[in-house]
Order: structure tokens, then C-alpha cells, then sequence
């Protein structure tokens, strides 16, 4: 099932609300991406080094570990993991807090709310699904 | 397993939608998730615990789950895992020490050094004995270092039991024969001892794992496993526990939890190392911000 | 306590940080919550999700602080508050967070509260709820959330 023409790109949401995921989640289930979801920056590092991803979506402030802190433990790590695309959408709307995520290793930044096609459209460009 | 059981139909109704404030609940919780094909699942062992509490809705049940009135995080735990121990369970983890994690301890010793492996909270002892048996078996350096293995418990009648090694037989159900007869002496139809040797190799202490002063007498292990006791703690007991056994293990030293426990519900204090049987988490080499 | 305060003002290694938030969240009185509330200010994440998660732990003593951090000038603040709720008695969190939606002009802040009353919200939160729902009908995500809230609340869809 799961490799048919082309394995579906995989996404792993990870945002400490249960109505945020499941929102991200629903618009991308539509679009044809497989989703997959984590808690926090923790829960997020056991996916990430138990199956590969070609996007991480993540918050920034959730408990335990926050999303600046994910990724800067993820480019710090060592394989292919390292790598992955990471789309930041936040509540935190501040130039430094741009600056922060750029500075982590995020490669895109978003302001909450997004809307499902700006999600979709996004995600879709960091991924490649669209050229 | 389908059909009905003996119940007559309840008088309630559980709607999708409570269904998936409880699985979000759960998962927030315990980091515990269920896809949608174990729904059947999830509905049947909820309606056993609105049932069993004397619940007449979900949402009375829900309620009573928020504030954990008598427990019933843990009732509801123990009626989703599965509760008995037995040797050589979550064996995966125990491959996992003999398929990289344990050479990576010993990396950084010198030959004939001393590896210290703590199982908190063990229990009846099934746990160090598994791990003591497990390293005989599997691990060719057995030899080369002076492995120590220390169980502990808050419960002194379980540690009593550890210390006699006396098993049935369905706790032994996944060794092999071979290894019955290795390390185990019949004493009656279906009753078993740990040979002598290996019950004396092992240390058992009482330990709570939520105090501070009691665990200070433990210090520079190089591995703990602390299973399938932390998901039925509070945040505020997570917290002093992770910290108490971050301070007992060395820099570098690591943590195994039970296979429905994830450090992501607990604490940030260590990082998570991917084996190739397992995940473990490491107490960092260094402090550093 | 002011030295512990102070101490944690300093502290960038995550073991002490935890010790200490560990420390005031064992104390637990007023002075303990004044201690940590103003690391909800902080530009650094890590510190302010751990304040977060030690106010968490200390829910009832909260309850007289909630009032005010939920009306604070801040919206990052406002937002932070809401999930110090969700530990707390289900009344008393619902009443709370439905007073925020019916006033609060930041929809990332009443999505935030929608999240946590979608846990603990009594059917009490309902017309709240719906009046939110009605004010922000072209926000992208909050009738959304609102309409996933309501049906958990009341056990049918929205
Ligand atoms: C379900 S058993 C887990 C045993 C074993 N680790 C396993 O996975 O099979 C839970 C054990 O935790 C112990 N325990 C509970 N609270 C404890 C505490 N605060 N400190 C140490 N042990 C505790 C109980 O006595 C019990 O033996």
C-alpha cells in the first residue's frame, strides 16, 4: 500500500494543541500528504530518528522542548536528518523572533494563523510536490 | 475477540466526538495514540472504566479522569498495557543494549572497567535478573568488565521476593529451556529458583525514586531503566524524579523507559539516542546551555 | 527565595534551571509564582515554556493570579495564561477562559483558550463559544477549532 507509484511525501506536525494539528493536519490529508504528529520538540526528535520526513512544521513555544531548541538539536545531529526542511508558523511575530528561528536553522517562517491553501501552498514548495 | 460480552447495553452513549477528547487527553498525558481502526478497541476498555466507576455518562467519567479521583489515570493505564512481568519482556530493549548501547558505555572505560546498570523500580526482580541473564547470554565482553547490576523498589515485599528469586512458570514462558537450566533451580511442579550465584550478584535496595535524599545515596550508574512507573506519575513528580536520575547517572550515561513511556511527557534534561532496536535517552556529556 | 529568583535570572544550563523551578514549584506560594511569572516575558523559549509548565504544576495557588494574566497588556502573555488553566478545576478554567473569548481581540490568544476549554470545557462554554465563533467567522483557523471544540464539549458536531 504504502509504495504504490510514489510514496506519498511525508510531514511530521508537531504543535503542543490538539485543534492546531488536527487543523494542519486535515488540510493536508486533502492535498495528498502523509501526516504524522508529535507533541513537542522531544516526541518530535524520536520520529524524526525512527522514519525519514521530507518536512518538519513546527511551534515554537510547547512544553518540555520548545521548536527553536528541536531545531537546533536537529542540525546539530549528524546523517540526513539533519537536513530536513523545517517550516516554523508561530504565534511569536517579532523581527527577532525571525531572526531567532533563522539563526536555529528554520528555513521558512510563518505568522498563525495560516490559511489551509497558504499551508498547503508552503509546504508543497518546501517539499517540491509543487515545482 | 468481537461480538458482545454478558452487559446488558448501557444506557449511555459514547459519541465520536468524546472519543477523540478522550484520545487527545491520553495522548497529552501519556503520549499514548491509537489509530482510527482501535476504535473498537479504545470504546470497549472505556466503557469498562465508565462502568467500573460507577460513571453514568462520559462526561461524569471525564471528569472524574481529569481530577484523577482514586487513581483512575492509573486504572485506565493498566486496563490499555499490559501489566505482567515476566522475563525477557520489552526484550527489544535488551537487544538493544547487547547491539550497540552497551559497547558505547564501554568505549569510554578501560578493559575491566566497572559498567553500573540500575533497573528502578524493579519490582519482584524479574527486570535485573532478565538483564543479568540477558548479558550472559548475549554480550561477549561479559567478561572483559565488572558489570554491576543494582535493583530497587519503593515496595519492600516486593524486594523481599527479588532477593528469594522464586518464579512460576508463566513468568518464565519466554526463556528456552537451555536457559532454565542454566540459571534456574525446579523446586516444585511449577516453581522456580534463581540459582544462587546469580541471585548473589545482584544488589536489591529500597529506593523512592520521587525523593531527593534517598536517591543521593545512589550515584554514577551508566545505564537505568526505570519502567512503566513514571506514566502514572504526576507532572510534578515526573519532574523530581527525571532530575533525581539525571544526578544518579555519569555524563554520557543512559535511560531506558517502557515502550508506552516517552521522555517527551516527562523531562527536557536529556536527549534522545536512536538505537537500532530502541530509543534510550542520554544524560548530556556536559552542562552547557 | 530572592536568591533563587535571582539564580534563575542567570541560568542558562537546563539542570539547574529545572532544579530551580523544581525548588519554587515544592514551596508553591505566592512568593514562588511572583518569582517565575516574569520569565512568561522572556524573549528566550526554553525559559518561558519552563515557567509555564512550573506555574502548570502549581494550579490551585494560580487561581488569584489568573484574573490578571489573563487581561495582561501583553497578548504573548495572554496567550502563555491560558494554558495555566488546564490543570485547574473544570469550572473554575471554563469560566475563566469563556470571560477571555468573549473579550479577547487576538485570535492566535482565543485559539490558545479554545484549545485548552476543547480538554476541560464544561457545556457551559457553549454560548461563548459560539458568540467567538460569530466574531471571527473570517478568521482561516478559529471557526475551525471553535466547531471541534463544541462538538467535544457536547458529544455531537457543531
Ligand atoms: C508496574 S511495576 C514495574 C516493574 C518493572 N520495571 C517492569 O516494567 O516490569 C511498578 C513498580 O513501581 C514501584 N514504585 C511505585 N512508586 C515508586 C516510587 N516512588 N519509587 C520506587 N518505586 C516505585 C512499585 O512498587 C512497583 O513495583
Amino acid at each position: 500500500m504504502a509504495d504504490t507509484a510514489r510514496r506519498a511525501i511525508h510531514v511530521l506536525v508537531v504543535d503542543d494543541s490538539s485543534l492546531v494539528r488536527l487543523y494542519y493536519r486535515a488540510a493536508l490529508d486533502k492535498a495528498g500528504f502523509h501526516v504524522e504528529q508529535a507533541i513537542n520538540g522531544i516526541e518530535a526528535m524520536e520520529k524524526v530518528l525512527s522514519e525519514p520526513f521530507d518536512l518538519v512544521i513546527l511551534d515554537v513555544n510547547m512544553p518540555r522542548m520548545d521548536g527553536l531548541t528541536f531545531i537546533r538539536s536537529l542540525r546539530a545531529g549528524r546523517g540526513e536528518v539533519a537536513t530536513v526542511p523545517a517550516l516554523m508558523i508561530s504565534t511569536e511575530a517579532g523581527s527577532q523572533d525571525v531572526a531567532d528561528a533563522r539563526a536555529a536553522g528554520a528555513n521558512m517562517y510563518l505568522i498563525k494563523p495560516v490559511a489551509e491553501d497558504e499551508l498547503v501552498r508552503h509546504v508543497g514548495l518546501l517539499t517540491g510536490a509543487i515545482p | 475477540m468481537a461480538g458482545r460480552t454478558g452487559r446488558q447495553s448501557p444506557a449511555y452513549d459514547i459519541t465520536p466526538d468524546e472519543v477523540l477528547r478522550f484520545c487527545d487527553f491520553l495522548y497529552r498525558r501519556t503520549g499514548m495514540s491509537f489509530s482510527e481502526d482501535k476504535r473498537y478497541y479504545i470504546d470497549r476498555r472505556l466503557r469498562d472504566r465508565i462502568d467500573a466507576t460507577g460513571s453514568l455518562s462520559f462526561q461524569a467519567y471525564f471528569s472524574l479522569l481529569r481530577a484523577d479521583a482514586d487513581h483512575e489515570i492509573e486504572q485506565l493505564i493498566n486496563s490499555f498495557t499490559v501489566n505482567e512481568t515476566y522475563f525477557f519482556r520489552e526484550d527489544h530493549q535488551l537487544k538493544c543494549l547487547t547491539a550497540g548501547l552497551l559497547d558505547s558505555i564501554v568505549s569510554r572505560k578501560p578493559p575491566g572497567g566497572t559498567v553500573r546498570i540500575w533497573s528502578i523500580p524493579c519490582a519482584s526482580g524479574e527486570e535485573p535478573y532478565s538483564i543479568a541473564i540477558w548479558l550472559l547470554e548475549n554480550w561477549p565482553q561479559v567478561d572483559s568488565y565488572n558489570i554491576e547490576i543494582v535493583g530497587s523498589d519503593i515496595d519492600t515485599r516486593a524486594l523481599k521476593a527479588a532477593a528469594e528469586g522464586i518464579y512460576r512458570d508463566r513468568a518464565l514462558m519466554r526463556l528456552s529451556r537451555d536457559i532454565i537450566s542454566r540459571y534456574f533451580i525446579p523446586i516444585s511442579d511449577d516453581r522456580y529458583q534463581i540459582d544462587e550465584g546469580l541471585r548473589n550478584s545482584i544488589e536489591f535496595t529500597r529506593a523512592n525514586l520521587i525523593d531527593a535524599r534517598d536517591m543521593a545515596t545512589y550515584r554514577d550508574f551508566d545505564l537505568i531503566f526505570c519502567r512503566n512507573v513514571l506514566i502514572y506519575f504526576d507532572d510534578a513528580s515526573r519532574r523530581q524524579t527525571a532530575e533525581n536520575l539525571c544526578d544518579c547517572l555519569r555524563p554520557g550515561g543512559y535511560i531506558c523507559l517502557g515502550h508506552s513511556e516517552s521522555m517527551s511527557r516527562i523531562s527536557p534534561l536529556f536527549s534522545v539516542s536512536r538505537f537500532p532496536d530502541a530509543i534510550v535517552y542520554q544524560k548530556p556529556e556536559a552542562d552547557h546551555g | 527565595m530572592p536568591a533563587l529568583a535571582a539564580a534563575l535570572r542567570r541560568e542558562g544550563v537546563p539542570r539547574v534551571r529545572e532544579a530551580i523551578m523544581t525548588a519554587l514549584i515544592r514551596v508553591g506560594d505566592a512568593a514562588s509564582i511572583e518569582a517565575i511569572l516574569p520569565y512568561l516575558r522572556s524573549q528566550d523559549a526554553a525559559l518561558r515554556t519552563a515557567a509555564v509548565e512550573a506555574l502548570c504544576a502549581l494550579r490551585e495557588s494560580l487561581a488569584p493570579f489568573m484574573p490578571q494574566l489573563l487581561s495582561d497588556g501583553d497578548s504573548d502573555v495572554r496567550l502563555l495564561a491560558t494554558e495555566l488553566t488546564r490543570n485547574m478545576d473544570a469550572a473554575q478554567a471554563t469560566t475563566l477562559l469563556c470571560d477571555l473569548i468573549e473579550r479577547e481581540p487576538h485570535p492566535n490568544v482565543c485559539g490558545a483558550a479554545i484549545d485548552v476549554l476543547a480538554e476541560v470545557g464544561t457545556p457551559e462554554a457553549l454560548p461563548s463559544l459560539e458568540r467567538c465563533a460569530a466574531r471571527f467567522s473570517a478568521s482561516p483557523f478559529l471557526p475551525f477549532a471553535i466547531s471541534a471544540a463544541i462538538a467535544r464539549i457536547s458529544g455531537v458536531k457543531g
